[in-house]
């Protein structure tokens, strides 16, 4: 990696450009007819809650302080819209607390959702293999499971 | 000899005091304003107290013999005067009534007020009877037996029912004044006690349509098929704004940092207490 020469960052930013200028016609399209614009974060409930969707992931996992990577065999699982067990527990971040929102990783590094802690990184160490370590809140399948509802 | 045995078995009837006490009959009760003698309260408290209570119960009862007396079957009996201690109000005094219209333009005008006696004499009947109100005589002839029809009147009209409307819309009227004075009068007590100047009516008008919006929707389908009444009109929401989708990025980035900041500058814990500790014992 190195720093842009001039002209290099010049046809970087016409690139860019080029997404700005999509992004200014698209409001000029209906709300009702347009399905998205930009990325989708998550949705507000009728009751004012804020959910989270998966398209978010790419940002979270970027940022997230707290991890949970799983082992091969449970990404099935999970990637079908289950909870976490102890058994497939690879690795958590130490010192996470209960019912912190964490970003789950396949054990190679490949952010496939997140959830939250069932317990805290002390308290899984003691967990039978079937108890829950975290609750499924988004996982990559939704991506095929919830086309229709996701943007 | 007789005499002498008395005095000496009863204390004197008379009892002399510097300052002369204040009594209150009507609760049998007389005030000692002279001063107490201290050296004899601190040596011999008993004996004083008791001399002290039998003068003042002495000075009572001479007082009492004084009152006018009358006899019954229980016997002679004083008549205790009327209560002399002022003793305060329990409540604080009724403010006054905020005046009625016509109160206001007697005042202005100078009507005088003149008491009426509420029986009349009706001369048809030789009766005396109510000035107004029931079997009065204020019923403008409703209940004569004869009425003359006017000259320019309308010969098939009914002068009976004429009246009995005329009266009945005169009532209207004056209960109409009636609510508008108590209104007026709760306008001006909320402005004594400092609320802002909020028309009664207008603010009862506003209440009423918000209920009416809500008993609307509480039905199963939030009335959406519920009948509309003819004239209604179209019930608005509160139409919400919002920013444009691209607008001002600098002030779009101040603003959503801004409250980032609300929501997570809130600082925790700065140590983990936890992790310290594992890390003391490691070394």
């Amino acid at each position: 990696m190195r720093q842009l020469t001039e002209d290099e960052t010049k046809v970087f930013f016409e690139k860019l450009a080029k997404y700005e200028a999509l992004m200014k016609q698209a409001i000029s399209v209906g709300r009702d007819q347009l399905i998205s614009l930009g990325v989708c974060f998550g949705k507000f409930t009728k009751s004012k809650k804020f959910k989270l969707h998966i398209t978010a992931l790419d940002y979270l996992a970027q940022y997230a302080k707290y991890k949970v990577w799983i082992k091969p065999n449970g990404e099935n699982t999970f990637l079908y819209g289950n909870n976490v067990l102890k058994a497939h527990l690879g690795r958590i971040t130490d010192d996470t607390p209960e019912h912190q929102g964490v970003v789950i990783y396949s054990m190679s590094d490949i952010p496939l959702g997140f959830g939250v802690t069932a317990r805290s990184t002390v308290e899984t160490r003691k967990l039978q293999p079937t108890d829950i370590v975290a609750f499924h809140q988004a996982d990559i399948g939704e991506y095929l499971r919830e086309q229709d509802t996701l943007f | 000899m007789d005499d002498s045995t008395q005095k000496s078995k009863y204390k004197p009837v008379t009892v002399e005091k510097p300052i002369p006490l204040q009594y209150d009959l009507a609760i049998l009760a007389g005030f000692d304003t002279n001063a107490l003698d201290e050296s004899r309260l601190k040596n011999d408290a008993d004996t004083y107290l008791e001399e002290y209570t039998r003068d003042g119960t002495q000075l009572i009862i001479n007082q009492i013999f004084k009152l006018p007396v009358t006899s019954s079957d229980l016997g002679v009996m004083a008549e205790l005067p009327d209560l002399v201690t002022v003793l305060p109000r329990e409540k604080p005094l009724p403010k006054p009534k905020p005046l009625t219209r016509w109160e206001k333009f007697a005042k202005i005008k100078g009507v005088q007020h003149r008491k009426k006696s509420k029986m009349i004499h009706d001369e048809a009947t030789g009766e005396w009877v109510p000035r107004w109100g029931y079997k009065g005589t204020n019923d403008d002839g409703a209940n004569d037996w004869l009425i003359p029809v006017p000259d320019n009147a309308d010969p098939f009209e009914d002068q009976f029912t004429k009246k009995r409307e005329v009266k009945k819309e005169r009532i209207t009227k004056n209960e109409a004044r009636h609510r508008r004075n108590v209104e007026e009068a709760e306008i001006a007590l909320n402005q004594s006690k400092g609320v802002n100047d909020v028309n009664t009516r207008s603010l009862r008008r506003t209440e009423l349509q918000k209920q009416i919006i809500i008993s609307k929707t509480a039905t199963a389908s939030m009335g959406k098929f519920d009948k509309h009444l003819e004239g209604e009109p179209k019930l608005k929401g509160v139409k919400r704004k919002f920013e444009p989708i691209i607008g001002d990025v600098k002030k779009e980035k101040e603003s959503s940092l801004n409250i980032l900041n609300k929501v997570v500058g809130k600082k925790g814990d700065i140590v983990n207490v936890r992790k310290a500790i594992a890390k003391r014992d490691q070394k």
